[in-house]
């Protein structure tokens, strides 16, 4: 893999349009409604049409095909369609699916969409009670019998060997959800827009899983969230100024599970979130240092701070001191725990506002943006850089 | 069961049978009872062998009755129940005509008004309270009944016996109970999740069918591996053997479930990965530790836990001296229940009693030092053996075959038998009066209970005083987890007169 060499990847493709529902709790309308919504949002916003698209890459999750959303967006042939597995771990990687496609000149212009009704319908937190017996379904099936039900119990499992390593108390996770609330509070998109928090309101904040509070749980969200990737020379004649796909990486560790990693190593990190940052440092030849905004995968507050360790913007067991610190400003659109849960996909968008200069807590001159996916899961990272 | 009830959408059948079974409340359900035996040494010696109670109140001279015992008088035994009221048959034909032939008791709620003693004729009358709308519980579906008793002692008022059962349709099996939505809701609703066994970890659960945990071993490079895969994951070798750990673990890491809740599980409870004496992890449960005192580091063994009549699962209990209060119960002699000693306390549990003996040696006299609001009585773990069962059942006359015949407990739905009501209600007595000393009177009792105790498991007792008068009169809530969550929650009333004892 490419975490030994630079990849031939970095820097061929670029994200030309964002596009995006309204964020809500109870949407009124289909999961395929949604996702057609955001497609055609964000072709405008590329200034494409539909007829341009020829690829189309979403999630194995999602419940509205690639065909079915092709049709009712008014989109013609495709010669590229491709879906990424592992809940919100895809997330970075459907953007790297539509670069390879574009680089290697299979397709010309890819949609990567994510449209549910993670509120209205089917929610994640409540809970899976019972699997198929088939290999994925056996091995979440270890945890069934005894009541390890929810997503938040297994993020909650790494987390409370986290705190014991470290020696931390609960309330660090808190650092992760204030700054959250804090971006999201001037967000008018954002579902707790002007509704900040403090670290006393994390701690007053009731159990759902120990050492998990419930503001350290994302929000659940009804909406959709679409991205055009093109080639960087195409994105260059297009109304925004293109964000260049720099680096784009997958990753999973050794002994990798989904969600349930518990039978391998310390429990303190997140080893396939190790794997995307070599290679994301490698092809792009950056550092931590040259990060201007780190737009990091927030379905629980644990998990963020592992991800700073991983990518080494701090040291083991540093990342609550990190981000009390604001060392690097983060999750600037509020975060899936401010914003809204998009499954990762909200956070692609922002990370390529801030090159355009447009997000609502702009960083003066951002130009280079750190994205990742779904932690806790096989995953993916993206760097985004400003043209040029 | 009582924690986790909803009442059901109605149907015109059973808008009708609420009806009628409205009818009755007000009406009387016994009339002129009269205890089969006066209050004697025998039955009191028989009660306080089962529940292991050494109270020096209840023997010798002078001897009073455990108070707990209240209804235990009352009882009609083998023989029958007499002065039952012709209203109360009525009442139970009707709820068994309508397919709620089961019964359990669901909360007991006495209050003391006499001491009882040696001689003393128990007289008493009861009244049919309430008749509960039809709900649906983890045990099945059917109505509660509240009946209220007065128990007089020599015609004296001695105290008030509130007692609710629930008249159920197990699970699947009444007629009114086999509705739509029930018999979907049944499987995989109220009882655990099932693991998710296939070709590849077949073994594993045929293992611990046998009460074997094992775990696989590569034949290629000697790696154990958790869990079952068909392949090496360190050499990728397709061959491999089993071997069975020694059950030796030690707690990796932890959480408590508080929400959502889940129909098979009371939160909150504790979940814990344990790491076995031969290096692997597995996701299982600890037991026999309340879920707010498991931690990392904690020494646990494997051991077997019936959840119902398909499931057994390997569950992890701490090692004995862990400081996990695992005190050496598990099929321990004749029901005595076990007060932990030093060693076979939590370490804080160890502090706090010591804390509280160094106050009783500064004076503070037996009430002083634990008759504060907030105070956490040091926690008692009694294993629930088949013998205490059925000696707590008997020790109060209660013939109900659920208490004694598993079999029997297993055509009533139930995977064996459990612990009758006056047997936990006796234990939650017995607990406060041991920690309170010669000096504490029971004044009140209220139980509910949850999940049932049953034959292997184990119940840890806590309480915390939330009341406090100036007259020396406490409350205390006091909490008993089994394995499978909270089996009583209650308070108990007592007061301690600091010149008595």
């Amino acid at each position: 893999m490419s975490v030994r060499s630079a990849d031939a990847l970095g820097g061929k493709a670029a994200i030309a349009g964002i596009g995006a529902t309204d964020f809500s709790k109870d949407s009124g309308r289909s999961e395929l409604k949604l996702a057609v919504e955001a497609v055609r949002a964000a072709l405008a916003d590329a200034g494409l049409s539909p007829a341009d698209v020829d690829g189309m890459v979403t999630f194995t999750m999602d419940t509205s095909p690639e065909i079915t959303v092709a049709q009712a967006a008014g989109i013609g042939e495709l010669s590229f369609f491709s879906r990424v597995h592992y809940g919100g771990g895809a997330a970075c990687a459907t953007v790297q699916q539509a670069a390879l496609a574009v680089a290697s000149g299979v397709a010309e212009v890819v949609v990567c969409y994510r449209a549910f009704n993670e509120r209205s319908g089917r929610r994640f937190g409540s809970g899976v009670q019972h699997r198929e017996p088939s290999a994925e379904g056996a091995a979440l099936g270890w945890n069934l019998p005894f009541g390890l039900l929810t997503p938040a119990s297994w993020v909650a499992m790494a987390a409370q060997r986290y705190l014991h390593t470290y020696d931390l108390a609960p309330d660090v996770f808190g650092h992760v959800a204030v700054t959250a609330r804090r971006h999201a509070a001037r967000n008018p998109a954002a579902y707790f827009h002007e509704r900040p928090v403090t670290l006393a309101d994390h701690a007053a904040s009731r159990w759902i899983v120990e050492p998990l509070r419930l503001l350290d749980c994302c929000q659940e969200t009804d909406g959709g969230q679409a991205i055009v990737v093109t080639s960087r020379e195409r994105a260059r004649d297009l109304p925004h100024p293109p964000a260049v796909i720099v680096a784009a990486a997958q990753g999973a560790g050794r002994g990798q599970e989904q969600m349930t990693s518990f039978y391998r190593d310390g429990l303190t990190g997140l080893p396939e979130m190790n794997v995307v940052a070599r290679q994301l440092w490698r092809t792009s030849g950056l550092r931590p240092d040259d990060i201007d905004v780190g737009i990091l995968y927030d379905h629980f507050t644990p998990f963020v701070l592992m991800q700073l360790e991983e990518f080494g913007f701090c040291g083991p067991g540093e990342g609550a001191g990190f981000v009390a610190g604001d060392a690097m400003p983060l999750n600037t659109h509020g975060g899936q725990l401010g914003e809204a849960y998009l499954h990762g996909m909200n956070g692609i968008a922002e990370g390529v506002r801030q090159l355009r200069g447009t997000s609502v807590n702009q960083i003066p001159g951002a130009a280079t943006s750190l994205v990742t996916a779904g932690t806790g899961v096989p995953t993916s990272g993206l760097i985004l850089g400003a043209d040029g | 069961m009582s924690a986790d009830v909803s009442t059901d959408a109605s149907t015109d059948a059973s808008v009708r049978l609420y009806g009628r079974l409205k009818a009755f409340e007000g009406r009387a359900a016994v009339v002129a009872g009269a205890g089969k035996d006066p209050v004697n040494e025998p039955m009191i010696r028989h009660w306080c062998e089962a529940m292991a109670d050494t109270a020096p109140a209840y023997s010798g001279p002078g001897a009073i009755a455990p108070p707990t015992m209240l209804q235990a008088w009352t009882m009609g035994g083998l023989s029958r129940h007499t002065g039952r009221s012709a209203a109360y048959d009525e009442l139970l034909a009707l709820l068994d005509g309508a397919g709620y032939t089961s019964v359990v008791a669901t909360d007991c709620e006495q209050e003391y008004v006499r001491d009882l003693r040696p001689g003393d004729r128990i007289t008493f009358d009861a009244l049919i309270e309430s008749v509960s709308e039809r709900k649906t519980t983890k045990l099945g579906t059917g109505h509660f009944v509240t009946t209220r008793m007065d128990v007089r002692a020599d015609g004296e008022p001695a105290g008030t016996h509130r007692f609710r059962i629930l008249k159920y349709a197990p699970a699947g099996r009444g007629r009114e109970g086999e509705r739509e939505g029930e018999r979907q809701g049944r499987k995989g609703g109220s009882e655990r999740p099932r693991p998710v066994v296939n070709r590849d970890n077949a073994g594993f659960w045929d293992g611990v069918a046998q009460h074997r945990l094992l775990i696989q071993r590569c034949e290629g490079c000697g790696a154990l591996r958790f869990p079952w895969l068909p392949g090496c994951g360190a050499c990728g070798s397709p061959e491999w053997e089993t071997v069975e750990a020694s059950g030796a673990g030690t707690v990796f890491s932890y959480v408590v479930m508080h929400h959502p809740a889940f129909p098979a599980f009371d939160p909150p409870y504790a979940v814990g990965l344990i790491e076995l004496a031969e290096g692997v992890r597995m996701v299982s449960n600890v037991v026999g530790v309340p879920y707010d005192k498991v931690r990392i580091g904690m020494p646990v063994q494997v051991e077997f836990l019936r959840v119902d009549e398909e499931l057994e699962l390997p569950v992890f209990r701490p090692a004995e001296g862990s400081g996990g209060g695992g005190g050496g119960g598990r099929g321990g002699g004749g029901g005595a229940a076990k007060r932990a000693g030093a060693h076979g306390l939590h370490a804080t549990d160890a502090h706090r009693a010591a804390d509280d003996s160094a106050a009783r040696r500064e004076g503070g006299g037996e009430g002083g030092a634990r008759m504060r609001v907030g105070h956490e009585l040091s926690a008692l773990e009694i294993p629930v053996t088949r013998t205490l069962i059925v000696a707590g059942a008997v020790a109060s006359r209660d013939y109900q075959d659920v208490h004694h015949d598993a079999e029997a407990a297993r055509v009533k739905g139930s995977p064996d038998i459990f612990m009758n009501i006056l047997t936990t209600n006796g234990l939650v007595g017995r607990y406060i009066t041991d920690h309170f000393g010669p000096g504490a009177r029971l004044r009140a009792v209220k139980i509910r209970l949850g999940a049932p105790n049953y034959p292997g498991d184990t119940m840890v007792l806590t309480g915390t005083v939330t009341a406090l008068d100036a007259d020396g009169t406490a409350e205390v809530r006091v909490v008993g987890a089994n394995g499978l969550g909270h089996h009583v929650t209650g308070k108990v009333t007592i007061t301690v007169a600091e010149q008595d004892s």
